[in-house]
């Protein structure tokens, strides 16, 4: 480059010289930019999956922390309703909100929609080992 | 008797006796300028300064008197003379032959330019590519006009220079010509800055003669949204790039991306509101007006000035041509999914030549909206004009 450049110092240029620098120039021009496409591309693409990650694990820690209220929620209700109304027959008021909750949440029914009348502890005759 | 000879004597020693002709017919073009400017609104920031420099150093032409050889133009040199001595205008020129005036204007339209749209579809960054044939073209044409009996022909500086019009943007055209030939100052600015204020009336025939009905109405698809953490890489990474690849283009590049930085990083709007603003206003005053009084009648008047417009012409055709064929390319690789008019507005001349496409695309199709594609475009000639004067720079800078 240090060769072409001394090469033309002097103003003195042939018409062949000329249109080898008119095709090199244009191919410079079109290379570079082409480069700065690429770039902007692949820039993208790092920035669009750092930000998805983000979303996702920002979601996630949403949905843990929404779950965990939810549940919270369910289980206050439920002792609350347990030790209000319903009738405990070899359980304590904890065991019995989890129950309650537990029945909720698999019958996607919400908590205050249920009545539980009793929660009573069955035994069981194999006992886990 | 006495009151009828002081008055003669008065005539005599005004300009009214004493201007060349050349001045007058320089009056002349400033007055048409003027009116491009005024009347058909083209340009007109740029133009009104240009145009009353030109009329004020053709009426005065001291005042761009150079007592101390400062540039390149001829003069006396005043033995004992002072930087102050100098015109007003030549103080002012200072800051376009140093260069500073072009990179403070990009700075103002970097902080102007949004690259949403380049940045949502980089294949945009080709057409800006394409746009610039007409710097070579109009390269080859100055070599070739050596031929001409009795012309003594352009130096390889000069030819770079006066293609550099093709680029269709200004401060790159004064930042170039400035280093490689800064006698043609005058003819080149004026002719870079005429030609893109006539863009509306260059453009349309060349779009319509290279484009099929059926291609102009074609609509584009909406473009994504661009994040904000995209628009603040983008201009870090060019600058890198650009300054690692062609250094010779860093002021100019370095200077847009800073711009757009202070635009774009959401931390200096007061920078940003300055620079595209206050900033570029006060400089467009200073350059035009500058600029303008570069074109003397007696020293711009000549045959290189005749051939320096009827290249950079040539040149401003084949940069349309080359944007314009290169988006049928596109169109034709992307199965139908480019419309051709936007690959004109790959000439730099921000926002006129995006408005040129959306203009000419609305005529054959008036649900069509190209402003925003046409822009990607546009953005990227003035990236593409930049790093095409880079490369004029590193080959034929002394």
């Amino acid at each position: 480059m240090i060769y072409f450049l001394s090469a033309y110092a002097d103003g003195n240029i042939t018409l062949r010289d000329a249109l080898f620098v008119s095709i090199k120039g244009i191919l410079i021009v079109m290379i570079i930019l082409a480069v700065v496409a690429v770039m902007v591309q692949i820039l993208s693409r790092i920035i669009r999956r750092i930000r998805k990650a983000a979303y996702e694990r920002a979601d996630r820690k949403a949905a843990k922390k929404a779950a965990e209220q939810t549940a919270q929620a369910k289980a206050e209700a439920a002792t609350a309703n347990a030790s209000d109304e319903v009738e405990l027959i070899g359980t304590d008021e904890k065991t019995a909100a989890v129950i309650m909750a537990i029945v909720s949440d698999e019958s996607e029914i919400p908590l205050e929609r249920l009545k539980f009348n009793s929660i009573k502890l069955v035994e069981s005759e194999d006992k886990p080992i | 008797m006495s009151i009828i000879t002081d008055i003669v004597e008065i005539f005599r020693q005004s300009g009214f006796a004493n201007l060349p002709w050349q001045n007058w017919v320089m009056l002349l073009v400033s007055f048409v300028l003027f009116y491009f400017a005024i009347e058909k609104k083209f340009e007109p920031l740029l133009l009104v300064p240009i145009a009353f420099g030109m009329l004020l150093v053709n009426v005065y032409p001291s005042i761009m008197a150079d007592p101390l050889m400062m540039s390149s133009y001829t003069g006396e040199v005043v033995e004992g003379a002072h930087w102050y001595d100098a015109g007003v205008l030549r103080l002012l020129y200072a800051g376009v032959k140093s260069s500073v005036f072009p990179c403070l204007i990009f700075l103002g339209v970097g902080a102007m330019t949004d690259f949403g749209p380049l940045l949502a579809n980089p294949s945009s960054l080709l057409l800006g590519a394409a746009a610039q044939l007409g710097i070579y073209v109009a390269f080859l044409v100055s070599i070739v006009s050596g031929l001409i009996p009795g012309f003594e022909g352009f130096t390889a500086q000069e030819a770079a220079s006066i293609a550099i019009i093709g680029g269709a943007d200004g401060p790159t055209a004064i930042y170039t010509t400035g280093k490689l030939a800064p006698q043609l100052l005058g003819p080149i600015a004026v002719a870079a800055y005429s030609y893109m204020a006539l863009i509306p009336m260059i453009q349309p025939p060349i779009m319509r003669m290279l484009t099929t009905k059926k291609e102009r109405e074609i609509k584009m698809t909406q473009l994504r949204e661009v994040r904000k953490t995209e628009r603040i890489v983008f201009p870090i990474v060019v600058t890198i790039l650009v300054a690692l690849i062609i250094p010779d283009a860093a002021p100019l590049v370095g200077m847009l991306m800073l711009g757009n930085l202070f635009r774009e990083c959401g931390a200096t709007e007061r920078l940003s509101d300055t620079a595209q603003n206050a900033l570029c206003n006060i400089v467009t005053i200073m350059l035009g007006v500058s600029v303008g009084a570069t074109a003397e009648g007696t020293i711009f008047l000549s045959v290189k000035t005749l051939l320096i417009i009827f290249i950079g012409l040539i040149a401003f055709c084949f940069s349309t041509a080359g944007g314009v064929i290169f988006a049928k390319i596109m169109n034709v690789v992307s199965k139908g999914k480019i419309n051709p008019l936007i690959g004109a507005a790959g000439v730099s001349a921000v926002p006129m030549a995006a408005r040129v496409a959306q203009t000419e695309g609305r005529k054959y199709n008036p649900s069509n909206y190209l402003l925003m594609h046409a822009m990607g475009p546009n953005v990227a000639g003035v990236i593409g004009s930049a790093v095409a004067a880079g490369f004029l720079l590193m080959m034929f800078g002394k």
